[in-house]
């Protein structure tokens, strides 16, 4: 099957891709591993959509993320739940920033930010700073639905392959010929490997350089909560500490944390973990399942992340557990020290086209037009 | 049927300069938390070891089925308070266990009994070895109990207990902790010790800069706790006063009666007046730097224990 534009990954980056594609007249093909769409890091996140707030020690990705937060409000306002206060809190032990400091981070950045009496909302003595935000959270399942329909409108020129594993990719003079465990081809003169946590799997089968990353098994902890908490998102920030805010539209809180999130690394090229071996070769370094569906997944951390989340939270604000999601979550190595995330675009070949992204953000996904228009 | 404590339990864990037991040590608490209690953690304070503590802590990370375990470390030597403290602050248990030392001269289950004198309403619980204190030790809290006005008999302690009441008691009121174990002693929350029998022989488990700074440590809190120095220097001014008065009265008798060479009379005369003046200056001086010390580091408010509700 030949194809102008070839997608791997169907999640947010890749359907963001397809419809771009499809939209400048091209024929696009999406290959996904999953039955649908959005099955992993897209929907499994803290579904922030970020305005830098996140990254005091890190301008340019704080200044980055702020000058897309308004555009993708405005394109995707269906999905944005804009109907809560943010409020973000440094901690009085152990952050690597403090009130003040965050305060001017966050004139230097341009994003608003109100200071309030951490004691409103914190026990006494363990926030320095309190300070309403301007912050919101998208629903990845509306979201997905809107690209399906989207894409719906292209049906001629778009194709959705769903459960296509991918078992080797080469090249053919100006094609990229990529093979699935079905026994199909498909070839293109333009491949974007858009798959977050198996980009590298991918890179290694089509023979090009990795990125530089290790990968967090992570848990993201759905809670419901009290009316009092309702309305209200927490971010503690920077250091050992945790987030509890809307998800999404689903009126459920994600619970996240620094220390309990991430419950086991994986420092190699490709993402290799214990876990995998009982798992008789579904799951491996080559490839990686669905963490979340797999039998395999960890026991919850949710006491420890409650008991870090009630050391600080005043007592009137309660939530109790209603599930965990988990996922691999790939970090850049280079920015453990600054804490930014840079959403990284590489162009592994020129003719033809085989270009890998990474990124951890979603509103940074306008970043794929400009190697979209010129290939 | 799990039966463990649903209670989260964090131990912090001073570590300096133990690689010949941390091993050891930490395996067998985590045995015990994860045996005993469903939710716990470890939080290792390394204060700077030169030696590979903090490498054999690493090792263990595959150790515990559940239970997390961290690991700080201090840029520069602290000693045993400061150090406990940044513990302490990362904690998140409901209880948190401190162990001040890394050689367990008890059986684990003394731990359980001091959790459950917790359970029975005392905040802070702490266990001593039922072995003669140490001679040094003994004169320091002998005289540390005498010249405080709390109640609290303090002694020797390997570890203890605290409720989340009293750290965030204690962190509210004081930024800086000189001392911990006299500002729970003082926070107003019950307390509570246990003996508990000893199992092995003491070794030497400090090295020199931990014997210098506990030294120091001993030396601050007394000044810092008790009124032991403004006593004393009370009772000397007053004695000087009382000396400076009588050589005050002697010269004047003595002036009258025998007859002294000229100039005496006006220089004793000038120095026992100046004395005197001085003698009170300095007693005035020192009642000032009491006050002070006394905000800056005692408590800064009233500390209550509990307020009842009376109802019909």
């Amino acid at each position: 099957m030949k194809t102008d534009r070839l997608i791997i990954g169907a999640g947010l980056y890749g359907l963001y891709a397809a419809l771009y594609c499809a939209k400048q007249g091209y024929s696009v093909v999406v290959i996904e591993c999953e039955n649908a769409p959005f099955k992993r890091a897209t929907y499994i996140n803290q579904a922030r959509v970020h305005q830098g707030y996140h990254y005091p020690r890190s301008i340019s990705t704080a200044l980055k993320s702020a000058g897309y937060f308004e555009r993708f409000n405005a394109d995707y306002s269906f999905c944005i739940n804009r109907e809560f206060e943010q409020i973000y809190a440094t901690s009085s032990h152990f952050s690597w920033t403090d009130g003040q400091r965050f305060k001017e981070f966050c004139r230097a950045a341009g994003i608003p930010c109100e200071e309030l009496y951490p004691g409103n909302y914190f026990k006494e003595g363990l926030c320095d700073g309190a300070f309403m935000t301007r912050e919101y959270t998208y629903d990845a399942v509306i979201l997905r639905d809107y690209f399906l329909s989207e894409l719906n409108k292209y049906s001629k020129s778009v194709e959705l392959k769903l459960g296509e594993m991918i078992t080797g990719i080469s090249r053919d003079a100006d094609e990229f010929v990529v093979r699935t465990r079905s026994g199909l081809e498909y070839k293109s003169g333009f491949v974007l490997n858009a798959t977050y946590a198996s980009t590298n799997q991918i890179s290694e089968m089509a023979g090009f350089e990795k990125f530089k990353i290790k990968y967090e098994l992570c848990e993201i902890i759905l809670c419901d909560v009290n009316e009092k908490m309702k309305n209200i998102g927490f971010t503690v920030m920077d250091g050992p500490f945790f987030s509890i805010m809307p998800f999404g539209k689903t009126g459920l809180h994600s619970l996240t944390s620094v220390t309990f999130t991430p419950h086991t690394t994986s420092y190699d090229a490709v993402p290799n973990f214990q876990c995998q071996k009982n798992k008789g070769g579904l799951c491996s370094g080559k490839h990686l399942a669905n963490c979340n569906e797999c039998s395999a997944r960890p026991q919850t951390a949710f006491p420890y992340m409650r008991s870090l989340a009630e050391k600080y939270l005043l007592e009137d604000y309660k939530f109790e557990y209603k599930e965990s999601l988990f996922s691999i979550k790939p970090i850049l190595l280079s920015s453990e020290i600054d804490d930014s995330r840079p959403t990284v675009i590489r162009k592994c070949s020129d003719k033809p086209v085989f270009i890998s992204v990474l990124s951890g953000k979603i509103n940074t996904v306008y970043d794929l037009n400009e190697v979209l228009d010129n290939g | 049927m799990d039966n463990r404590e649903k209670n989260f339990i964090s131990a912090v864990v001073y570590v300096h300069n133990a690689e010949d037991r941390i091993g050891g040590f930490i395996k067998e608490l985590i045995r015990f938390l994860e045996d005993n209690f469903e939710n716990s953690e470890i939080i290792c304070v390394n204060d700077f070891s030169s030696d590979s503590s903090a490498d054999i802590i690493r090792g263990l990370s595959t150790e515990p089925n559940r239970m997390c375990i961290s690991l700080v470390n201090m840029s520069y030597f602290h000693g045993l308070e400061l150090a406990m403290k940044a513990g302490t602050d990362l904690s998140i248990g409901d209880f948190v266990l401190e162990l001040d030392s890394t050689f367990m001269d008890y059986r684990p289950e003394a731990i359980m009994d001091v959790y459950t004198r917790v359970l029975e309403g005392f905040d802070i619980v702490s266990a001593s070895p039922d072995r003669k204190e140490k001679f040094s030790s003994r004169i320091f809290y002998k005289v540390f109990d005498c010249f405080t006005p709390t109640n609290v008999m303090m002694q020797t302690e390997t570890f203890r207990i605290l409720s989340r009441r009293v750290i965030n008691r204690v962190s509210n009121e004081n930024k800086t902790v000189p001392y911990r174990k006299a500002l729970y002693s003082t926070s107003g929350l019950k307390t509570d010790n246990i003996r508990y029998e000893v199992v092995k022989d003491k070794l030497k488990d400090m090295d020199a800069d931990e014997k210098k700074y506990r030294t120091s440590l001993a030396i601050d809190s007394l000044i810092l706790f008790t009124n032991l120095g403004y006593e004393f220097s009370k009772v000397m001014s007053l004695f000087m006063i009382f000396i400076t008065v009588v050589v005050l009265v002697y010269t004047v008798v003595a002036f009258i009666i025998s007859n002294p060479i000229e100039g005496w009379t006006s220089t004793i005369l000038f120095l026992s007046v100046a004395f005197f003046g001085l003698f009170v200056i300095l007693t005035i001086i020192i009642k000032y730097l009491q006050i002070i010390v006394e905000l800056v580091f005692k408590r800064k408010n009233y500390s209550y224990d509990s307020i009842e509700k009376l109802t019909k």
